[in-house]
Formats: C-alpha cells, sequence, structure tokens
C-alpha cells in the first residue's frame, strides 16, 4: 500500500470550475512550449537507435579487436568477431512532478509559475506516453495530488491536481518529499505491470522526479537531503530540482543573489557572523534556475540529454 | 525527520541614506532565534554594511521595536517562518547594553 497521504481533508479543495478554468488558461498559454517540449524530449526519452556496439556476432558493423587472437589460436573457428549496433531497449518510465505546496511560494508569483509549468510539463508527458505520471504536493506535510497509476489524459484529471495547491502549507520540507518520493517510487516499481515482465520484455523502468519550487528550505536540512540524494541515486531515481525564480518583477530579489548569516564559533569560542550564498550549500546536483516559464522546455531537455549521457557514458 | 534550525528571510530597508544596502545584499536568510542584537551584528558584518566601529542598531517591524526573536513575532503575529520579514533598521537612540550572543 502507498506511504502517501490521499485524504482529501486538511485544506478544503479549490473550487473545481473554477480550477478546469485555470487549466484551460494554462494549457492555451503553454501550448507552443508543450509541444517543443515534448518534441525535445521525444528524442531524449526513447532513442530510437543504440549508438553502442556490441555483442559477438559471425558478420556486423565493426571488429571485436579483443577476439582477433582466440580467433587466430583457434584456427577460425571461433568466428564470432563481430560487433552489432544493438537494439535499443524499450524504456517505460515513471515520473512525478512535485509541486511546492508552502505559503513563500503563494507570497511570490513562484506559485502561479511553477502551477504553468506543471500544467506544461505534464501535458508534454501526456503526448509523449512514455509511461505514468504523477503529481505530488509537499511542504510540512507530502500529499498525492495523482497517482502514478491513474491515466492523465482525462479531461479533468489536470482540474483535480490545481484543486489541491493553495499554498499555504507552513513549512517547506524537501527532505520528507524526498523520503516519500524514494519510498512512493520503490512501491510503484513494485507495482508496474510493467516492471515484472520488463527483464523478459527487455523494458527498461526508469524513474524520474521532477521537483517545482522556489528552493527555499533551511540550510540545516541540506545534509539529510543529500544522504536521500544518494539514497535516490542508490534505487536509479533521478531527482531534478527546477527553482522558480520569478525574480524578474522584484529587483534583487532572486534566488541567485540569495545570502544567508550564520553565527559559528572561532577558534577562541567568539561567536563570528559567516555570510555565504545560500545556493553554496544548495544539496541538489541536478538543478535549473527558471526566470521565465519560455526558458523552461530547453533548460529542462539540456539538462536530461546530460544526465542520460553521463548515465550511457 | 530530523529537527532543523528554522530560517527566515528577512528584507532590510532603511531610510537613513548613509546607511544604504546595495539591492542584493537586502534579502537575506537569518536564524530564526535571532534577536536585535544578532541582526545589528549582521548588518555591521564586513560583508554588510562594512562600518569602520560598529553602529547599534534597531529593528523595526511593522511599525514597532522588535524586542523578541523572530520567531517569536511571528508566533504572536499567527505567521509563519514561510513570510518573509520587512525589516526597517534605525541608529539605536538606546545607550549600549551588555548582551550575550544574540
Ligand atoms: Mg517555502
Amino acid at each position: 500500500e502507498t506511504h502517501l497521504a490521499d485524504d482529501q481533508g486538511g485544506s478544503p479543495l479549490r473550487d473545481f470550475s473554477e480550477a478546469m478554468q485555470l487549466w484551460s488558461d494554462f494549457q492555451n498559454k503553454t501550448h507552443p512550449l508543450s509541444l517543443s517540449l515534448t518534441s525535445q524530449l521525444r528524442l531524449i526519452l526513447t532513442p530510437s537507435q543504440s549508438t553502442k556496439l556490441s555483442g559477438s556476432f559471425r558478420t556486423g558493423k565493426r571488429l571485436n579487436i579483443k577476439k582477433i587472437i582466440p580467433y587466430i589460436a583457434s584456427s577460425y573457428k571461433r568466428d564470432k568477431i563481430w560487433m552489432r549496433r544493438a537494439v535499443p531497449t524499450k524504456r517505460s518510465y515513471q515520473i512525478l512532478l512535485c509541486v511546492d505546496d508552502s505559503r513563500s511560494m503563494g507570497e511570490t508569483a513562484s506559485g502561479t509559475l511553477a502551477l504553468e509549468s506543471l500544467v506544461m510539463v505534464s501535458r508534454a508527458l501526456a503526448m509523449l506516453e512514455v509511461g505514468q505520471v504523477g503529481v505530488l504536493g509537499f511542504g510540512a506535510d507530502v500529499f498525492t495530488a495523482h497517482h502514478l497509476a491513474d491515466p492523465f489524459a482525462a479531461h479533468d484529471a489536470g482540474a483535480r491536481v490545481l484543486q489541491r495547491f493553495r499554498f499555504d502549507q507552513d513549512r517547506t520540507d524537501v527532505a520528507l518529499l524526498l523520503r516519500r518520493t524514494i519510498d512512493a517510487f520503490r512501491d510503484a516499481r513494485a507495482r508496474n505491470p510493467a516492471a515484472s515482465a520488463a527483464s523478459a520484455a527487455g523494458v527498461d523502468l526508469w524513474q524520474l522526479a521532477l521537483v517545482l519550487s522556489d528552493g527555499l528550505t533551511p540550510s540545516s536540512a541540506h545534509d539529510a537531503i543529500r544522504r536521500l540524494l544518494r539514497e535516490a541515486m542508490e534505487e536509479r531515481i533521478m531527482v531534478v530540482f527546477i527553482v522558480m525564480d520569478d525574480s524578474q518583477h522584484r529587483k534583487g530579489d532572486s534566488v541567485l543573489d540569495l545570502k544567508e548569516a550564520r553565527f559559528v564559533k572561532d577558534a577562541e569560542g567568539n561567536s563570528q557572523v559567516v555570510i555565504e550564498r545560500y545556493l553554496d550549500t544548495f544539496p541538489f546536483q541536478y538543478y535549473l534556475i527558471v526566470h521565465n516559464l519560455e526558458d523552461l522546455p530547453n533548460a529542462l531537455a539540456g539538462l536530461l540529454r546530460t544526465w542520460f549521457a553521463e548515465v550511457n557514458s | 525527520m530530523e529537527s532543523s534550525v528554522a530560517q527566515v528571510k528577512v528584507n532590510f530597508t532603511t531610510t537613513h541614506e548613509d546607511l544604504q544596502l546595495p539591492e542584493t545584499k537586502r534579502q537575506l536568510l537569518v536564524p530564526a532565534d535571532i534577536k536585535r542584537y544578532g541582526l545589528s551584528r549582521i548588518l555591521n558584518s564586513e560583508s554588510m554594511l562594512n562600518t569602520a566601529s560598529p553602529i547599534p542598531l534597531d529593528f523595526l517591524v511593522n511599525g514597532t521595536f522588535l524586542r523578541t526573536t523572530l520567531e517569536e513575532y511571528l508566533k504572536t503575529e499567527g505567521l509563519s517562518s514561510e513570510t518573509t520579514i520587512t525589516l526597517q533598521y534605525v541608529r539605536s537612540l538606546l545607550p549600549p547594553t551588555y548582551e550575550t550572543s544574540f
């Protein structure tokens, strides 16, 4: 069973017809961006040609140098000395979109930017049909706004997701989000019908979490977050943090400029003021900073391309 | 999850022409348990106003002097640490007192 709170209790939901209107407004506004993201992700997420040459065959594309000596030594009997371009394994994805529902998102335009991004990215993924898409909300607690197992294409699915976001949670616990994300993916891997027959069918299951947030979480939690990111990596879960930085309307208020002050005891035991750039201790290896929605398709595609290149190398 | 020390985002403003901060330094994350003295030390530090000799500062929040920690202030106002607090700093008119840490 799922570990995620799924109750409709807690905060009252936004009005459904209002959420429907909001979804279609965002959908119209972001449609060209969704199309752009879809076409870019198609190339990255569903490779039609494997770039690697491998295997041992009687005929092929390139000689496997390591097989030459045994070939000669066996009086030309061990003649599987060729490598071929391998048929790419079909990939299936489970993708969780994790949206920051904390109050800091509602106090700025970051909340709106996150919801627009959510609509844009989720529609691009639905058009791609590469697997399952789920939505989590997080803040002081974590809730499921859309289950991985449920289809996202249904007309009202998106509106039901938007209904859940009110940006009124009193903390931003990213460590808790990661704990629940790892648990949800572990659970989903076990339940995924494709996963059980995956190895036989040659289907590769990939799990990806995209976090949409203003990036503000207590620095004292950064070490715990780093440990959880290592755990996620060991389970082959990729986590991308997308920092919503709507600083164009608020001068000098970009997360890029944000500093933090701490009091640190020096060698003599006197407390000293230390001021550092907030992002210097930011624990996410893969993160993007988005100032405008228009930047997101290229930035996200670029980052995923880099990541797949690293994984495949 | 393990407990984490809360941080609050503050936005510094002042009417003193000679004590203005550059725009990129006006937003700062500070420990939530900070009081007037800690804030004054931060503003006097090298990375902020970089004053030749410390200028004791007082802080106005919503028109009243801050006398508690920021955390306590937020609590009495029914706000959370997700709220950015605007702090107006002014030269302290009170005689300096000895205070431990902040
Ligand atoms: Mg927040």
